[in-house]
């Protein structure tokens, strides 16, 4: 047994202090990830600085904008009656996602900070792992890909980012609040995660010790119609193969605005700019969906075992562009 | 006395609530797991890290330090330890951690003893291991392989084959793989040795206590008498359950070694690794067929992988020969050995597999001639048993598949690919049929009546879920004249009469013919204590004049005549009285015809999402000619179970191994997929047919027939929906996109 030391501070300033001050100390959320990786020898945390006391739970409506405090709990989220209305395509990712029983447990900034699902990543007698042991190569190039990234790849590391809420969020412009020793600091959550590169073992801009306080959702505007499409191996409790967040703006059949995040497929929570650069002023049209689709899957790279990855993503956006711009109509 | 097709007969066959369900959902039922013993200690399992080489270096002394370690066991420091005995299923395992030598990946290697669960499985995580690696044998089709050929010599050939394919109109001429699947019983598998001197008793996750008990007495070197093996209840098995594995015998080395109690509980990843699998099998079938219809030829030739020095029970293609009337067929199985945890017999094995490829092809051969799939199946349908020449002692099939069509609405079938829609959802019916073999071993029970009245029936059988319990509770009852509530059936307790394995769909016959003679028997005893009985309205009946109802016996033709158990125990002095009773399997050549096991026939629908190729299950109807069903209630649930059961495997199951290392890639429940509620549809079951004749109660195993079939009947529904036909499971996504 490792033994290790646990602390619950009252106050956000000495969690952030306790962690910044010692390299091996980490936050303790809802640990429905934490808690499996320290079990499996995966993470070994010489203390753990329990944040669930803090006074980071909570929603807050105002401006046009939806402050989640870090804490709040997925299911909390999804219940809030002003998802269902304003944001329904962040509302269908979160419930989408694990089983209730998680969702109950887990916190929305646990969810942002989630590691990967990486089979390589988790089993820690594997060598050779970049993320979890610096340097030592990455056994699941070599692997079983199934349920790996084709977006954002390196030859070092191709682990995905498997939350499904993080999707809608990218593609929103969500904005993250972290509190660090310095003060507090701002982050678009487009700028937040790190593509894997030649150092897969960091994974987002956070400095030891930062800790997000909130999550600031901007609404879409009204009329915005949105959706979340999620394809996977079974019909429940499982990750995404692909999955696809879309709000769309439209002016009868013209398109004014696309906001289009991917799921499942990026080794980050995948923004698709250029099919929205695509149908940004396109007429609904098969073609200008077809077009977004592989605008957004330009630059994949596959293995065997994600090969089949590429289509199945192109018509997933396909599909839930359909689908919002049918309900639009 | 009572016969079971007496009209008055209220007890079988009625759906009765399990009699363990109150112990089940109050959490007072005693799993494995959940024993525990003053002075208990725990082990925990170091495994290897490669499939195939030498251990160079085992260092253990970092763990030998670490808190609360007694001790770390290796092949340096194991006792020379016996193989475990020849068992009707064959060899036992290899003795575990006996030389320096890894023949697959996860094999134990040390064991680890702490004061607790998590110091023993910390201190196992230190336990320093150098590997000489060897270039590790893992693909079936690795020409490097040694092959057995024949291994269970039930290889089968009649008539002329290539005559039969040169008649032929129409042949098809495939190839079908399936996927190494993993039986994953909920209750992760423990072991519990407690040792006395040369005694132990023993908690195991096991589906046979006397072949624990045998197997621990042998490899042990100790008497079989002093062994207990204690398996009341069982967290599911599914197969994993039948043999002793090698973290049984290590739990017991450690206990022997430390001096106390040890409890060893496997975790999850090492579910995967040390208690059997469904091995994989690649096949090759071909079927001739005549424009009308009838099948010249059947080749199924099938290759499943074993274990390096290990043996497996797996004969894939055997059961296509007795499916169809067809005059020239030809079955043969090979088995691969591999660098591979040892396969072992999960839930249907082999008719799992080669039912696949049977009933795919006969598919492909009735779309092929244009004919519809059922008329083929009915047009060839073997009336007699085409190996035995015999006819069968039951076969319902015929009726499983006109009632089951009836059921379904299979005449709302549109033959045309792609032709039956529901909004953009392609929608395809598909039906298979199951003949499942016959399997029946000897087995015992001992029946006693006590002076209150309450009968207490005894072996040493498993139920692992399936509801043995509760049917021998209802069949004591019914043999004994008692109600319910005045029967205990106890079970999993090797000091119990021998009972055999709760497997190959074959202990609820073996156990129910048994409990019939020992309650047969223990009327007889009473008749015999009041022969000469003046006082005795009996007195002089022979059995077959008298029948038991109301806890008493009374003469048939005169129900006044008789009197209670308990008026008979008490005039007589006796506290109790108790019979034994034993069955044997029918022997075909004896009562002329072949014995029959379950048959079956699965109609399936699904829809599926043709662009982002997903499927669904949206109902099955399975139609089972079971025998005799004792409980409609836990028989319909065996079947339920198996069609989940196949529907897991022929849309998610699939152990994935990584082909460097030989690691089971997925060995957790969040990457080993099996169904949730929500991917599974409605599923009606009706039984058909009546008793089997081969034996006196007339029951056939309903335990592993519900998951046959399901795979190849999802497949054909899927090719009536797409064109696409599908000859590799599990049916994912990814074969889907059209």
């Amino acid at each position: 047994m490792r033994p290790f030391e646990y602390v619950r501070p009252a106050e956000t300033e000495q969690a952030v202090a306790a962690v910044t001050a010692d390299p091996r100390t980490s936050f303790l959320a809802g640990g429905t990830t934490q808690l499996d990786l320290m079990k499996d020898g995966v993470l070994d945390p010489q203390r753990l600085v329990d944040i669930t006391r803090l006074p980071l739970k909570g929603i807050m409506h105002a401006d046009s904008r939806v402050h989640v405090g870090a804490l709040t709990t997925m299911e909390e989220l999804a219940a809030d009656p002003m998802l269902r209305e304003r944001l329904p395509f962040v509302r269908e990712a979160l419930l989408l996602g694990a089983s209730t029983q998680l969702r109950n447990m887990a916190t929305i900034g646990g969810n942002l900070l989630q590691r990967a699902r990486c089979r390589y990543f988790r089993d820690p007698t594997v060598a050779a792992c970049n993320k979890r042991n610096p340097g030592s190569g990455c056994a699941a190039i070599h692997g079983i890909q199934r349920m790996h990234a084709i977006l954002g790849t390196s030859d070092q590391c191709i682990a995905l980012h498997a939350s499904d809420v993080a999707v809608p969020f990218v593609a929103l412009d969500v904005v993250v609040h972290v509190q660090g020793v310095d003060g507090p600091r701002a982050i678009p959550l487009t700028q937040f995660y790190r593509e894997p590169g030649t150092t897969p073992h960091i994974e987002n801009v956070l400095k030891h010790g930062e800790l997000i306080t909130e999550v600031e959702i901007p609404l879409l505007p009204e009329g915005v119609l949105s959706h979340y499409l999620k394809v996977r191996d079974r019909v429940s409790y499982e990750f995404a193969l692909t999955s696809a967040g879309v709000a769309l703006q439209m002016e009868g059949d013209i398109i004014r605005e696309a906001r289009i995040g991917l799921g499942g497929v990026g080794t980050v929570p995948w923004r698709a700019w250029s099919a929205e650069d695509v149908l940004r002023g396109a007429t609904v049209s098969a073609e200008s969906f077809q077009a977004a689709a592989e605008a957004a899957l330009e630059g994949a790279r596959t293995l065997p075992g994600t090969a089949f990855k590429v289509e199945l993503a192109k018509r997933t956006l396909v599909r839930t562009l359909e689908t919002v711009a049918g309900a639009s109509s | 006395m009572t016969t079971l097709e007496d009209p008055t007969r209220t007890v079988i066959g009625e759906g009765v609530d399990r009699v363990d369900a109150p112990l089940k959902t109050t959490g007072a039922a005693h799993y494995p797991n959940d024993y525990t013993y003053p002075g208990m200690v725990h082990a925990a399992l170091v495994g290897s890290t490669i499939a195939a080489g030498r251990i160079r270096s085992i260092d253990a002394s970092e763990a030998q330090r670490a808190p609360g370690v007694l001790t770390v066991i290796t092949h340096l420091t194991a006792p020379q330890l016996e193989r475990g005995p020849m068992t009707l299923l064959g060899p036992s395992p290899p003795a575990p951690m006996q030389d320096d030598r890894i023949l697959h990946y996860g094999q134990h290697i040390a064991v680890v003893v702490a004061d607790s669960p998590e110091q023993a499985r910390h201190a196992a995580s230190l336990v320093n291991v150098e590997y000489e690696p060897a270039e590790a044998l893992l693909d079936i089709e690795d020409p490097r392989a040694e092959i057995l050929e024949n291994p269970w010599g039930l290889d089968s050939e009649r008539g002329d084959v290539s005559a039969g394919f040169a008649q032929a109109d129409v042949v098809v001429d495939e190839r079908y793989t399936t996927p190494d699947n993993t039986n994953n019983p909920l209750g992760l598998f423990t072991s519990i040795a407690s040792w006395h001197g040369d005694s132990v008793t023993v908690h195991d996750s096991t589906q046979w206590p006397h072949n624990v008990r045998t197997s621990i007495a042998q490899i042990f070197r100790i008497p079989e008498s002093g062994v207990r093996v204690l398996a009341p209840f069982v967290g599911g098995g599914f197969g994993a359950g039948l043999r002793v594995w090698c973290h049984t015998i290590l739990t017991a080395m450690a206990a022997r070694e430390v001096k106390r109690p040890v409890k060893l509980v496997l975790t999850r990843p090492q579910m995967f690794t040390s208690v059997g699998h469904r091995p994989n099998s690649v096949q090759h079938i071909k079927i001739g067929a005549t424009s009308s219809g009838d099948l010249t030829a059947i080749e199924h030739r099938a290759i499943s992988s074993v274990a390096m020095e290990d043996d497996d029970y797996e004969p894939v293609a055997a059961g296509s020969a007795v499916a169809y009337e067809c005059p020239n067929l030809l079955t043969h199985d090979r088995q691969a050995r591999l660098n591979i945890p040892c396969p072992g017999s999960m839930r249907a094995p082999a008719e799992g597999q080669g039912n696949f490829a049977l009933e795919s092809a006969i598919d492909e051969v009735a779309h092929a001639l244009g004919m519809d799939p059922l008329e083929l199946r009915l047009r060839n349908y073997a009336e007699q048993h085409p190996v035995l020449g015999l006819p069968w002692s039951s076969k319902a099939l015929r009726e499983c598949y006109t009632l089951g069509a009836e059921r379904f609405g299979w005449s709302r079938r549109t033959p045309a690919i792609g032709s039956m829609r529901d909004g953009d959802w392609l929608v395809g019916y598909g039906l298979a049929g199951v003949s499942y073999p016959f399997y029946q071993v000897p087995c015992q029970a001992r029946a006693s009546l006590r002076r209150d009245g309450s009968a207490y029936v005894t072996s040493a059988a498993t139920d692992i879920g399936t509801g043995t319990y509760t049917v021998m509770t209802q069949l004591a009852a019914e043999c004994l004249g008692l109600d319910l509530n005045r029967v205990r059936f106890d079970l999993g307790d090797s000091d119990m009469p021998y009972s055999p394995q709760a497997g190959g769909s074959g202990l609820t016959g073996a156990l129910a013919n048994a409990v019939h003679m020992a309650c047969g028997n223990l009327v007889r005893e009473f008749l015999d204590i009041v022969r000469d009985d003046d006082a005795s309205p009996l007195r002089g009946a022979a059995a077959e004049e008298v029948t038991a109802s109301g806890g008493r016996l009374h003469r048939t033709d005169a129900p006044d005549q008789g009197e209670a158990y308990t008026d008979i125990l008490n005039r007589h002095g006796l506290e109790e009285l108790s019979a034994d009773g034993r069955s044997t399997p029918p022997d075909p050549q004896k009562i002329g015809m072949a014995t029959a096991g379950a048959f079956g026939a699965k109609f399936v629908e699904v829809r599926i999402d043709p662009q982002l190729g997903l499927l669904r299950v949206a109902r099955v109807v399975s139609a089972i000619d079971g025998g005799r069903i004792l409980n409609e209630k836990t028989a319909s649930s065996q079947i339920t179970g198996g069609t989940v059961g196949g529907i897991s495997q022929a849309m998610f199951e699939e152990t994935a191994t990584d082909a460097g290392t030989g690691r089971i890639a997925n060995a957790t429940f969040g990457d080993y997929l099996m169904p949730v509620n929500a991917d599974i549809p409605d599923m009606e079951v009706i039984f058909c047919g009546g008793p089997d004749r081969a034996t006196t109660v007339g029951t056939k195993g309903v335990g592993e027939v519900g998951l046959v079939g399901m795979a190849a009947a999802i497949g054909n529904a899927i090719h009536h929906a797409t064109g696409r036909r599908l000859r590799s499971l599990p049916f994912t996504i990814d074969q889907l996109l059209l």
